[in-house]
């Protein structure tokens, strides 16, 4: 039994000495294409700097200011506009979990009653093909108080997402764990709880990933149209008012923003899902 | 090990899996014809047959998955169709392939039966531990499916089997998709266990050799699950002799020598 244990740990080895150097060298690979992405990063932003500097010469400011004035202006945002922000990112944060929710149990209801799941589909179908400026400004008819504004136009357009994947997820659900687990005849909830949820975690975080970019520029969009407290409604305010360094400084802060949130739920992904095998295509 | 009392090698007393004429057609073709057979408590039965023999659809009568056409089929006292839930923590199923949770490390593999069973989380662990170290995969409870060779993740599915006690083992094909000298061990190991445990097993496979290293008994099925022929092993396994003059037979009633197999 021992001898044949070494065997197993010394195939496993064999096995895993190629695969060892193969990961180090996609490591290496990858540690240099970092470098250049940040390097070209950083060429592209110098250069568009370099353009509005060039740009801000020839035309009047409230064309294009000088990357001097931008900086200036978000050091003053940065100073008295900060309950806008925190509106904006609270307004996010409300309607991205609410989204999640209600999206993930839509999804389960969609895939576990087959007697629902016509009629969920039709109007998770539906609800896609709805453009975004529609429920902006039916949500502005619809409903007095601001925020239950935003907050409608956010789930009416980020709920179907998350709906769509978990249903997509559970039908993708090996049938092997399925015979697997039932074999020791679990309750539905134990069902849900060892083999459904974890399966679909993975889905979750890959929607979220790819509606988080998207969910900001909603919320921006919506606070513009629906709202007077915001980043959405400042850019406004400071459109409106000829203020270009300012919905330039807001731009910036987005973009920003955008990153932040994008190295958050990777950072999520990578503490939820670390028992993933990394893979790497030669 | 703290395990239930079991009648060890007993065949006295009803029989855990029981079928009497069990019939099953899939659009209206006969898979299952007439098959009647007893495994008694403690005895090790390998179901031998070619593919599309039938052997999965009888496996999933008696697992519950699939219910019956006609006749009877009792497991464990119990309908398993019709009383599915009855047999909770009564039988457990080692498959073809190791379907190992990819998102639990080897030691939470490994206690998913016991969870289910309602087991306290501690002593799930405990025992899950003790399991491993049984199938010689101490030191690995930590790893993920992918970190573990082929060999050692079916080893993790057969500990997850066995911990939860059962009476009945169900083995799908488990040592079939191994290279020979991997399958060898763990058909070596899996019997030992087994034995030691007293455990009634009823194992599905295509391989000749399965059944003469594993069985007490073997049951050859044929088209439409028709048993072809049904012998005792327990002498095949210690003389050589017999092992052949049964190889023999079994091929013989199978049509022809399997080439599945490595001897």
């Amino acid at each position: 039994m021992q001898g044949f244990n070494d065997q197993v740990i010394e195939a496993a080895h064999r096995r895993t000495v190629p695969g060892s150097r193969f990961a180090a060298r996609a490591a290496n690979l990858l540690a240099r294409s970092t470098v250049r992405e940040t390097a070209a990063t950083t060429i592209v932003v110098l250069l568009l700097i370099a353009a509005m500097e060039v740009a801000s010469w020839y035309v009047p400011d409230y064309i294009m200011p000088s990357p001097e004035a931008v900086s200036a202006a978000i050091w003053r945002l940065a100073n008295t506009d900060y309950i806008h922000v925190f509106a904006t990112l609270g307004r996010l944060a409300a309607a991205l979990s609410f989204s999640l929710v209600a999206g993930v149990l839509l999804g389960l209801l969609m895939a576990l009653s087959p007697l629902l799941r016509p009629f969920i589909r039709s109007l998770v179908v539906i609800d896609t093909g709805i453009p975004a400026l529609s429920w902006i400004l039916l949500a502005v008819f619809w409903f007095k108080n601001p925020e239950t504004r935003i907050f409608f136009i956010l789930i009416m357009i980020l709920m179907p997402f998350y709906a769509l994947s978990i249903y997509d997820g559970f039908r993708a659900l090996p049938k092997d764990l399925v015979d697997m687990i039932e074999s020791f005849r679990p309750s539905q909830l134990q069902t849900l709880r060892y083999l459904i949820v974890p399966h679909l975690v993975p889905y979750v975080i890959l929607t979220t990933k790819s509606v988080i970019g998207y969910a900001t520029r909603m919320v921006i969009f919506a606070e513009l149209v629906a709202s007077a407290l915001g980043v959405g409604s400042r850019m406004g305010l400071a459109q409106s008012t000829f203020h270009i360094d300012e919905v330039l400084a807001w731009t910036f802060f987005l973009v920003v923003l955008n990153i932040v949130l994008q190295l958050l739920v990777t950072a999520i992904e990578k503490a939820v899902l670390g028992w993933r095998q990394e893979t790497a295509v030669r | 090990m703290n395990m239930r009392p079991t009648d060890l090698g007993s065949v006295v007393g009803a029989p855990v899996i029981s079928l009497r004429g069990v019939r099953k057609d899939f659009s209206g073709h006969r898979v299952v014809d007439d098959l009647s057979f007893d495994v008694a408590r403690g005895e090790i039965v390998t179901l031998l047959g070619r593919t599309g023999a039938g052997k999965t659809t009888v496996l999933n009568i008696i697992m519950g998955t699939t219910g019956i056409d006609a006749g009877a089929v009792r497991v464990a006292g119990a309908d398993p169709f019709k009383e599915f839930k009855s047999l909770k923590g009564r039988l457990s199923v080692a498959f073809q392939n190791d379907r190992l949770l990819p998102w639990r490390t080897t030691v939470e593999n490994a206690e998913l039966g016991l969870l289910i069973l309602g087991e306290d989380r501690k002593r799930a662990r405990a025992k899950a531990i003790e399991w491993l170290a049984n199938v010689n995969l101490a030191g690995a409870e930590d790893k993920y499916p992918h970190q573990l060779s082929g060999g050692m993740r079916q080893r993790v599915s057969l500990a997850r089997a066995l911990a939860v006690d059962p009476e009945l083992i169900l083995l799908d094909e488990s040592f079939s998709q191994l290279d020979h000298v991997t399958s060898r061990t763990l058909r070596r190991d899996f019997c030992k266990v087994a034995r030691e445990f007293g455990k009634t097993c009823l194992i599905v496979t295509h391989r000749i050799d399965d059944a003469l290293e594993m069985a007490d008994r073997v049951i050859v099925l044929g088209p439409g699950a028709r048993i072809m022929l049904e012998m005792p092993l327990a002498e095949a396994r210690i003389d050589q002799q017999t092992r052949d003059q049964c190889r023999a037979q079994i091929e013989t009633a199978l049509g022809g020598k399997d080439e599945a197999d490595e001897s």
